[in-house]
Formats: structure tokens, sequence, C-alpha cells
């Protein structure tokens, strides 16, 4: 059958793609959608956790609510800063956004 | 009005001082009327204390001032005969330099801030000489140290007058280093700053012989310096740099006796160190010798009166030594009146010529001002000790007192001071006043104003006069006796045959041998001694090189270890110790500024890299 390791290898792969895209992306958007991806791999883990190891107990699928809720405001309010950089600066590429620096 | 009010005595001073500095210029005359009445009012208060003391005897009042831990300092008042006797002198002296001054410093721009000065000084003297209490008293000797320096630099445009009054300070202050000590040492091993309980813990023997002898020692050093005692004397000559009514009061009647009232104030102390005492005598000695011999190489009118107060003080310090507190509170007494007047009659000389104060160029002024001559005559006899004048009877008690405690030598030797005494002081007043004017200036004198001369003849009453005081008649046994200090016994006045002709035979023998010299051009003259002589009169011209001994050590030690000193504070405390946690500072941020890339990748890349390491290490540990 399929066990809790499975899906916990699943959702492992997942979020290490997740972690490569916000660390190899240029583009700010495709950021945020890996690090959707991230946020996604983490809701797996927690409903399997939920399903598999007790059943009755369903604190972790209402875990798993909040991420997503969490997830879309922050989606959001990335969105908007994503808006402001590019009507600055006519790009989102991030490697370009570097004035903070010493 | 009974002594408890004595404190109003420096505190009218006082407050004429901050009257004239804040009301002075709404005032007509700058505020001198203020200063004037103040120290009239003290003066007519001296006499009112005076009877309360000759009738009721001396007392004491004290004040709790204030505690810290387990120590109390209180401040008291004594007033006895002998606080008397200062205040007498002091209200006496500082009314008639004053009234003197609004003659003399007519017409010069500070003359307001001259006043509020003379204010001040009189208010720290009158106090120093009330208080019970050391460290009172040293904040006040502190004080009219600080009058002296403002005053003699009072003409600061010059620059003579500034070095001189930077000297006399710090020379001074060498000596207040030691005295504080010494008054600390005493504190602890008392435990109290009042001079009354110390003596009584001296007298009971409770505190050590070392620690008595340290204290007594340190003190003196400390009164050296004020009393122009060899070698601290360097600062008096220069000290004339001041107006003239500035050295008559501070320079000869006040300031600098303000030591040897403070020892004849610790005398109940003194007697428990008799090792100390034979060194203050010695002192004293030199001091007197050194003095009148410098006296006669000057040139300067005022420097020669520097100079010979210098010496009269060497004698008040070898009386003191001696055990005869009284005899050289006596000789402070009288040196105060005639060697005032002796300043003023300078002052006056000076102001005729133009202020010119080489007495090379002075000569015959006794047909262009007569009654200064008479008066400055006055002062002179005084000054050489002659009979009838009030010098004599205080030198003679002195010289007594000195065979009864020490020995013949020491009253040959002083003596012999009293000789060239004579000597300097006869070729003072020669050159000045008698024979012929050798310049432009000495034959346009003029004689001075009557507020000039009026005070100088007021002080000549007491030059000429005081001597009865040291004899007994009736009630008063005489002025050692009215005093009584310790050691007590009968110092009343008795007529030495060994020392009464001696000293008359000299003082009028060397009179008249200094006439000879100087006046009728006999083969001893000064310029023959010179061409014979010419080392040892260069060496006492140039008072004896201490002032260029001096000279070196400040340049050669003093300021090579304030460099080097100056050099550590810059390099290693400013430069390493402040800047250095700055520089640092500074350093660390422009180094670790660099992880500040702004590029988001490597933020990124760090969290997740420290996100994992963390993960794998909290597994590990379980």
């Amino acid at each position: 059958m399929i066990g809790l390791e499975h899906i916990l290898v699943v959702s492992s792969i997942l979020f290490s793609l997740g972690v490569f895209g916000v660390l190899a992306r240029r583009n700010a958007i495709m950021i945020l959608l890996a690090l959707e991806l991230m946020l996604n791999a983490v809701n797996i883990n927690l409903i399997a956790f939920a399903v598999y190891l007790d059943p009755d107990l369903i604190v972790g699928i209402i875990f798993a609510i909040f991420v997503t809720t969490v997830a879309a405001a922050e989606v959001g309010l990335a969105m908007a800063f994503i808006l402001r950089l590019y009507r600055s600066r006519s790009s989102v590429n991030v490697d370009e956004v570097n004035l903070m620096r010493w | 009005m009974g002594i408890e009010w004595a404190w109003l005595l420096p505190a009218l001073c006082g407050g004429a001082f901050a009257s004239i500095l804040f009301l002075g210029r709404y005032t007509p005359l700058r505020g001198a009327p203020i200063a004037i009445a103040s120290i009239a009012t003290c003066f007519a208060l001296f006499w009112f204390f005076m009877s309360d003391v000759v009738t009721d005897g001396g007392r004491s009042f004290e004040r709790f001032w204030f505690e810290a831990g387990d120590i109390s300092i209180s401040l008291g008042m004594t007033i006895d005969e002998l606080a008397l006797v200062m205040i007498g002198l002091v209200t006496t002296v500082s009314l008639a330099v004053q009234i003197y001054s609004l003659g003399y410093m007519r017409g010069d721009p500070r003359f307001g801030w001259f006043f509020a000065m003379m204010s001040l000084f009189a208010a720290s003297m009158l106090g120093l000489v009330l208080v019970d209490n050391l460290l009172v008293f040293y904040v006040l000797w502190e004080l009219i140290g600080l009058c002296s320096y403002l005053l003699i630099g009072f003409y600061s445009e010059r620059r003579s007058a500034a070095e001189a009054a930077k000297k006399a300070f710090i020379v001074t202050r060498i000596g207040d280093v030691a005295l504080l000590i010494g008054i600390l040492v005493l504190f602890t091993a008392t435990g109290t700053f009042e001079m009354s309980e110390i003596f009584a813990q001296a007298d009971a023997g409770e505190i050590s012989k070392s620690n008595l002898n340290l204290s007594a020692a340190l003190i003196f050093i400390g009164i050296a310096g004020k009393a122009a005692q060899f070698p601290f004397h360097v600062w008096l000559p220069d000290a004339m740099e001041g107006p003239s009514p500035v050295s008559a009061l501070i320079h000869a009647a006040t300031l600098v006796v303000a030591g040897i009232y403070f020892l004849a104030r610790l005398s109940p102390m003194l007697v428990h160190t008799p090792g100390v005492l034979d060194s203050v005598a010695a002192v004293g000695l030199v001091t007197a010798f050194v003095g009148a011999f410098l006296a006669l190489t000057q040139n300067d009118l005022k420097r020669v009166l520097a100079y010979s107060t210098m010496s009269q003080l060497g004698l008040m310090v070898l009386a003191m030594g001696s055990l005869s507190f009284g005899a050289g509170i006596f000789h402070l007494l009288t040196h105060g009146f005639f060697k005032a007047l002796l300043f003023l009659g300078a002052g006056t000389v000076m102001h005729a010529m133009n202020g010119e104060l080489d007495m090379r160029k002075m000569g015959g002024l006794r047909r262009v001002m007569p009654i200064t001559y008479v008066l400055f005559l006055l002062g002179s006899f005084s000054l050489i000790g002659l009979f009838p004048m009030s010098g004599f009877f205080s030198k003679d008690e002195i010289l007594v007192g000195v065979l009864d405690e020490r020995n013949g030598w020491l009253v040959a030797a002083g003596l012999a001071a009293s000789g060239m005494t004579a000597l300097y002081v006869v070729r003072m007043v020669l050159m000045v006043f008698l024979g012929e004017s050798r310049s432009e200036e000495a034959r346009n004198a003029h004689e001075a104003t009557p507020t000039m001369l009026a005070p100088m003849a007021a002080l000549g009453l007491p030059t000429v006069g005081l001597g009865v005081l040291a004899l007994n008649w009736g009630n008063f046994g005489g002025f050692a006796e009215f005093l009584h200090l310790p050691p007590g016994g009968s110092h009343e006045y008795k007529i030495v045959p060994e020392i009464f002709w001696p000293s008359l035979v000299i003082s009028y023998g060397l009179l008249i041998l200094g006439w000879r010299m100087y006046y009728r051009r006999s083969r001893l003259t000064p310029s023959i001694v010179e061409s014979r002589y010419p080392r040892l009169y260069a060496f006492a011209a140039n008072k004896f090189y201490l002032d260029d001994l001096y000279q070196w050590i400040v340049n050669n030690v003093v300021l090579v270890v304030s460099r080097s000193i100056a050099l550590f504070d810059q390099r290693v405390v400013n430069d390493k110790g402040v800047d250095g946690p700055g520089k640092f500072t500074a350093f660390v941020g422009r180094t670790l500024r660099y992880h500040e890339t702004g590029v988001i990748g490597t933020y990124i890349l760090t969290i997740a890299v420290t996100a994992t390491l963390a993960i794998l290490i909290m597994v590990a540990v379980n």
C-alpha cells in the first residue's frame, strides 16, 4: 500500500524543487511561484501526518488550512511589492535590486 | 558689641567685595567708598572687640557645619589676644592703604576692581585670623594667595607684571601643597580639623612624635613659601610689579605675615616639636642674612624694601623658632606699620618721579617732598631699630628671646643682620632723598596730595609710639604677657645689657658708617667693591643666581617631565584609549558591511543553508 513514507518523500521532493526555484530564479514572480510550491509541500506533509497517524485528531488538517490562508495573504502582499518594483524599474529581475548594499 | 560679632569683620568686607563687583558701576568713584566704608567699620569694630577682650579675655565660639560618615567638621571662631592683634593690624593698615589708594590709583581704568580686590583680601585675611578650623584656614590661605596673584598682576598689560604674578602664585603653591599635606597628616592622626582639639590631644600626648614632627615640618614649608623664607623668597622682589599700595598692604604687613601668625597660633603644638623649631630658627636666620645682603645691592627702591621685608620676616621666623612667639608677633606688628609706611612713601616717590624707581636717578627729593621725607625717615629709623622707635623694642625683644632659648652666637648673628639693615637703609635714604638730584624727573618732582600723605602720617604714629607696648606698666604686663602664648613663663620686657648696648651701638654706629660710605664717598664705595671683587658683586647683584637656578630646574626638570606626561596622555590615553574603541568599532563595521550585498539571492541562500544546518544539528543531538 501507499505508506506515510511515500507521501513524505513526495512532499520533500516538492519542497526541494521549491527551494531550488527560490534560490535560482531571477524573475520575482517565478520566485513567488516556487515559494508557493514550498508551502504546498508543507501542506501535503501536514495532511499526510494527520491522515496516517491519528485520523480522529484533525489538528494537522486545521493547521494546513491556516497555512493555506497565510500563503494566500502573503501572495497578495508579495504581488503588491512586485508591482511597485515593476512600475519603478520596468523589470522584475531580482538580481538588479541591489541598492541596499554597503 | 561683644566679640561674638567678630564674624561681621570678614562678612562686611566680603559683602563690600560683592557689592563693588555688581553695583560698582552705579556708584560714584566706582565703588571705592563701599570698600572704605566697610574697612572703616571693621576698624571701629576692632576697638569694641579690643575693650571686650581686655576686660573679659579671649573666647571661642563654635558652630556645627556638616558630617561625612563618622567625621563631623565644625566651624569655629576663636578671638583671643592674638587674633585681636592681627585684626587691629589688618584693619588699620588696610584702612590707611585704601585711603592712600584713593589718591594713588586715581585715573586708573580698573579703579573699582582694585578696591573690590582689596576688600576681598581684607575679608580673607580677617577670616583667616578668626577661624579655628584648619580646613577653612587653608581655604582662606589660598584665597589670600589668589588676591595677591590678582593684585600683583593688576597692570596686566605689562608682561613683567603677569610673569611676576605667575611666579608668586606658583612658588607659594609649592609651599601650599606641603601645608595641605601637613594639615591632613594632623587630621589622620587626630581625627579633627579643630585647632583647640588638636592642641588638647597634643598636650595629652595622644599624637605620636613622628606625626607631630612631620606635620609641623610640612606646615612650616608651607609657611616658608608665603613668608618668603629662603629659598622660597624669589617671588617677593618680583611682586613689586604690583601697585605700591598692594606692596604696602600685602607684601609687607599682612599676607607675608599670615604664616608667622599661623606659627604663633600653632604654638601650643610647636612646643612639642623642638627639632622642627631648630630648623625654623635656622631658616629664619639665613633668610634674615640673605635678605639684608641682597638689599644692599639693589638699585630699585621697592626691591630694596622687598628684600628688607624678607630679612625682617626672617627675624620673626627666628623668634618663632626660639619659642619667643610673643616677641615675634610684636615685631610682626611694628614691622607691619613701619614697612607699610615705607612702601607708601616709596609709592609717593614713584608717583612724583613719574613711575621711575631706579634710585640712581633720584636724589635731593628732600627739598621737594619734605613731609614724605620726614615720614620715610621715621620708618627707616624704626627699620634699623634705633631707639626709641618701635622697631627697636620689637627687635630687642626678639634678641632677648633668642638669647634665652638659644645661644649667644645666634644673637651675634642677629645683631650682624641688624647692622646690615642699617647699611642698606642709609644707602636707600641717601640715594633717594639727600644729595643732588640726578635726573630731570627728580628735579621736577612734587609733594604728594593730602589723601596720600594723611594715611602715611597715620601710620607714622604707631611706628614711633608702639614701642611702649613692650613695657609693663600698671596692669599691663607687656605685650608678650598680653598674648600669653606658650611656652608661658614670664617674658616681660627686660633690658638685657648684653643686648641693649650692642644693639644700640651697632644701629647708631652703622648708621654713621653708612653715611660715611655713601655720602662722603669714602674708600669703601660700592663701585670700588665692584671693581675689586667683580665675581662676588655679580653673585650678589644677580640674587645669588637663584632665579636662574630655578628657571633651569623648571626648564630641564619640570617641563621635561610634563612634556613626557603630555606625550603619554596624547599617544596612549587619547589615541589608544579614547579613539581606540571608536576606531575599532569603525573597523569592525567596515569589515562586516560586506555582508550586506543587497542581492536578495544571497540572503535567501543564507537562510536556507542556516535552516538546514540547524535542523541537522537538532536531529543529531537527539
